[in-house]
């Protein structure tokens, strides 16, 4: 092995010595390799820096340098680096080729080699240098690790990557992106304005503000939970979150990179609970509503019991105590009926949950017209009913019958003076929900005024003999035990349509 | 003694009316009361009697009552109040002793002389007639 020592041709030795000086600057291994017309393999020249870099012993320096090439290169490759040199020799133009060595200090290393080969008589000269590319080899590794990672975690978190171009408004989303939105999967470039128009109209506004916010740097990252339309024309909730990971000289954003998360399940869950916690409150309110109401009444009748008989037992007047006993039978009625009220609504709120069954909602109207025939007929009640006539429900029985009649009774009570009573009874199947509408042209309620007590215990609204302020509240009470929930929607004058939406879970 | 001749009583509880008109009889009240059953006819009476200006000299009101509860109407009274300067004093009989009820009262402590609760006894009355 000739180590550092130049050809004959350099005959200056200061000339060896600026050479010298110039290739310890170089980290790579300088060589000169000849090849011969019957095949022999030599190295003219080798730059020092062979020792360092395949960990050279005093020993392999003075033996032949393919056999010491033959050791140090794993013996997988050796026969590759052969095949290249033979490969070389035939384009005669350059010679690159990749391999690896295993040092007995630097452990497993990558090597690259390039050459240019020319031909000098018969031999054939490669002239070129050896690298070290363990580093680089090692770094593209860690990126591809890093790669396969963040695809993974892409894939199995089912999240969308988007990342916009600033200057030019187009737009990468990856492939989750476009499956969110129910189109192919596959990543995909578009105008942003693309995915704009989809955004919910209520949302756009803030959408932009959040954007632009951060944009001036106002915000440390962007986030926006918006509705976006799907490929099918519904909406999905998506969490949008990006940070501007580029930007001009003068702090402008050129380049954007987020994410989207398709969180709809999760508020739709969190307005289940809201709705659950709302019937709760509300079931509470009407509960202290109804102590307060029973405290009230009980207070009122025991009261009245006690003066009533002071008068009896007091020095009056026969026809004043006549009158005191009828009061007193009035009374002890009443108190029977708040009596009963307070037992038909613990029986409600009872733990034991009354059965649900699958009932035709036909059947059930059919049986309750009937039952109110007498009070149709004698006010000419217009009804319509628009219902499936194989459409169940699924409800408490004697709820069902109970609320039928209490809607249906009420319509007729508080039908309009001047109108002939209507009372339509139309089904709809409303996000999935089953809804019983109930409708009349009746004296409606102002709502404004009364709508926080409309469904309140004892709560009347009319002038009506038998207003008691009790249907609405046993009605709502029951539906809600049943999972379901009452709205109304009424206009003074015009009439109400109350919606009573079942809850079909078992 | 007071010299309250007319008295209007707001309450739907026709039998309090029987119990009320005994009472007073009992006590030597000579009043002359006009019974609503609930605020709205009270208010409508009350305005009739400011165009007649024959107003009457105590209201009795009870809060729980359909149509127009004892809320509202104080709150309709407080306007007539403002606008006719009326000085009839409002006595709340009612039994509620829910302090809600108590604290929301004294929202109305310009219009509200005092709060009972029912049932109402000789000492009430006297409290309100005679002392």
């Amino acid at each position: 092995m000739k180590l550092d020592k130049f050809p004959d041709s350099y005959r200056y030795k200061e000339k060896n010595v600026f050479y010298d000086k110039l290739l310890s600057q170089i980290p790579d291994l300088i060589f000169q390799m000849t090849i011969s017309e019957n095949g022999s393999i030599k190295f003219p020249f080798l730059s020092k820096s062979v020792v360092s870099h395949f960990e050279l012993t005093e020993e392999e320096i003075e033996q032949n340098t393919i056999d010491v090439l033959q050791k140090k290169i794993l013996t997988e490759d050796f026969h590759a680096f052969l095949n290249s040199i033979e490969n070389a020799k035939v384009n005669l133009n350059t010679w690159f080729f990749e391999f690896r060595c295993n040092l007995p200090e630097k452990g497993l290393r990558w090597y690259r080699v390039n050459a240019t080969i020319e031909r000098d008589g018969g031999l054939l000269v490669f002239y070129g240098r050896v690298s070290d590319t363990t580093e680089n080899v090692q770094q593209e590794l860690k990126l591809k690790i890093s790669e396969q990672r963040y695809e993974f975690a892409l894939e199995a978190s089912s999240e969308g990557i988007w990342d916009l171009d600033v200057k030019t408004n187009q737009v990468f989303f990856s492939s989750q992106s476009m499956k969110m939105l129910g189109f192919e999967e596959k990543d995909s470039i578009m105008a942003i304005d693309k995915w704009d128009s989809r955004i919910h109209p209520e949302d756009i506004e803030k959408y932009k503000k959040d954007i632009q916010y951060h944009f001036e740097n106002k915000t440390p990252f962007y986030k926006n939970l918006q509705r976006v339309q799907t490929n099918d024309g519904a909406y999905k909730w998506i969490l949008s979150k990006g940070k501007v990971i580029e930007r001009d000289t003068l702090g402008n954003p050129l380049r954007v990179i987020g994410m989207h998360s398709d969180i709809s399940r999760q508020i739709e869950k969190e307005n289940e609970l809201k709705r659950t916690l709302e019937i709760l409150n509300e079931q509470n309110k009407r509960l202290l509503n109804f102590a307060h109401i029973v405290s009230h009444n009980l207070r009122s009748h025991a009261g009245n019991f006690k003066m009533l008989l002071d008068i009896i037992e007091g020095d009056n007047e026969q026809d004043i105590k006549d009158e005191s006993l009828i009061y007193l039978r009035t009374n002890s009625n009443d108190l029977s009926e708040t009596i009963e009220n307070l037992k038909e609504l613990v029986d409600i709120h009872s733990d034991l949950k009354p059965i649900k069954e699958h009932l035709n909602l036909s059947q059930y109207l059919r049986k309750m017209i009937n039952l109110l025939s007498e009070e149709f007929t004698r006010h000419k009640v217009d009804i319509r009913i628009n219902i499936p006539e194989d459409l169940t429900v699924h409800f408490n029985p004697a709820y069902l019958e109970s609320l039928l009649l209490n809607f249906s009774t009420n319509a007729v009570k508080y039908s309009h003076p001047e109108r002939t009573p209507k009372i339509h009874y139309d089904f709809a199947i409303v996000n999935g929900e089953k809804v019983l509408s109930i409708s009349d042209n009746g004296l409606g309620i102002d709502l404004e005024k009364h709508g926080e007590a409309l469904f309140g215990m004892y709560k009347t609204f009319h002038r009506h003999p038998n207003s008691r302020g009790i249907g609405l509240f046993m009605s709502k009470n029951q539906v809600e035990a049943m999972g379901g929930r009452i709205e109304v929607v009424s206009k003074v004058n015009s009439g109400s349509c109350f919606k009573i939406y079942f809850n079909e879970e078992l | 003694m007071k010299n309250y001749k007319k008295v209007f009583v707001v309450d739907d509880d026709k039998i309090y009316h029987f119990i009320l008109k005994n009472l007073l009889n009992k006590n030597g009240i000579s009043v002359t009361p006009c019974f609503c059953e609930n605020g709205l006819d009270a208010l409508e009476a009350l305005k009739q009697k400011i165009s007649t200006n024959s107003l009457p000299d105590v209201i009795m009101l009870d809060i729980n009552m359909p149509v127009m509860d004892g809320w509202q109407f104080l709150e309709e009274f407080k306007k007539l109040k403002a606008d006719f300067n009326l000085q009839t004093p409002i006595y709340l009989i009612t039994s509620s002793n829910d302090s809600v009820d108590i604290n929301r009262a004294k929202v109305y402590e310009n219009e509200i002389s005092d709060y009972f609760l029912k049932p109402i006894n000789e000492a009430d009355i006297c409290k309100i007639f005679l002392n």
